[in-house]
């Protein structure tokens, strides 16, 4: 009996909640998140929101560790909240919680190479180039082309992988509420908007009070 | 053994059975009988319910022996269970 849409490895790119959910989708989910916090806090990239990823080299103001690593769950949480009350609007049947906010988690691990890429020399440079100069921070950093070829290249690739995440998280959603069709777009786009507006508001909160 | 057609290759309506064959006696029936709604499944989804209900009619369980998540399990379930709701409902206006 084939329950599968495509071969194993593509639907695991791109619809891994095929094939894990509940618990284990959970564990995985924040093992990734976790460790792209810590990778973040080494590249200075905050996922500050559901869709945000900023990376700011500057060191100002001083963010701990521990904050760099909630922001991520706190995206998450917010999502999977979001996601909980637009699922018992909109799925026609009942649906596990555990399904849903363990895709949802397991479906943040391309956040991994963002704060990977981020790492790299060139964009951080640039990164803090720009910053000077938007801020009017004295203008301490020059300007280096390959280094504005290496920040080009680093943002496109980090759009796709930020599409790339809120494509699983649809496809999650999909899977785990038992949702299709315009609905499901519909009720997706108002609990990302929703849960975006919610993560910006908790962690300016939590900045503040740091 | 060939999959049995429940849809006419002419005009797509729906088969019923005109004779039934004993295979012992070679007793044969004539008649009109009704396919059953199950039977009008997909050969893969009738495959699936004979699974699902040698596996305790447990969605974990078919989760496990098929290697896929709870919700794609539960969610084929769904998807024929409201084949069957709306196959029902197509009979009912039938008749």
């Amino acid at each position: 009996m084939n329950m599968q849409t495509g071969s194993k490895p593509i639907t695991l790119l791109f619809n891994p909640s095929i094939y894990i959910a509940g618990a284990r989708a959970l564990l995985l989910g924040w093992a990734a998140i976790f460790l792209a916090g810590l990778l973040g806090a080494l590249s200075a990239t905050h996922f500050d929101g559901v869709l945000d990823v900023h990376t700011n080299p500057t060191g100002s103001p001083p963010t701990p560790l521990w904050f760099f690593i909630c922001e991520g769950f706190i995206a998450w949480l917010c999502l999977t909240a979001a996601l909980l009350i637009t699922g018992k609007l909109t799925a026609p049947g009942g649906f596990r919680v555990i399904d849903l906010a363990g895709t949802q988690a397991l479906a943040r691990w391309p956040t991994i190479f963002i704060s990977l890429i981020a790492l790299l020399p060139g964009y951080q440079r640039f990164t803090a180039y720009l910053l000077d100069q938007l801020l009017n921070r004295g203008g301490h950093f020059e300007f280096v082309t390959p280094d504005a070829f290496a920040f080009f290249c680093v943002v496109l690739v980090m759009t796709v992988l930020v599409c790339w995440t809120v494509y699983l998280m649809y496809k999650a959603y999909s899977v785990s509420c038992n949702v299709t069709g315009p609905k499901a777009v519909v009720s997706f786009i108002v609990a990302v908007i929703v849960a975006e507006v919610c993560s910006k508001t908790i962690l300016y909160f939590l900045m503040r009070a740091i | 053994m060939k999959q049995l057609p429940t849809t006419c290759p002419s005009c797509s309506g729906e088969l019923a059975a005109r004779r039934l064959h004993c295979e012992r006696c070679g007793t044969e029936v004539e008649g009109r009988f009704d396919l059953p709604l199950l039977v009008r499944l997909p050969i893969d989804d009738q495959t699936f319910l004979l699974q699902f209900l040698k596996a305790d009619a447990s969605l974990k369980e078919m989760a496990r022996i098929l290697g896929v998540s709870y919700p794609t399990v539960r969610n084929r379930l769904d998807a024929i269970i409201e084949q069957l709701k709306r196959s029902e409902s197509g009979k009912k206006g039938k008749k």
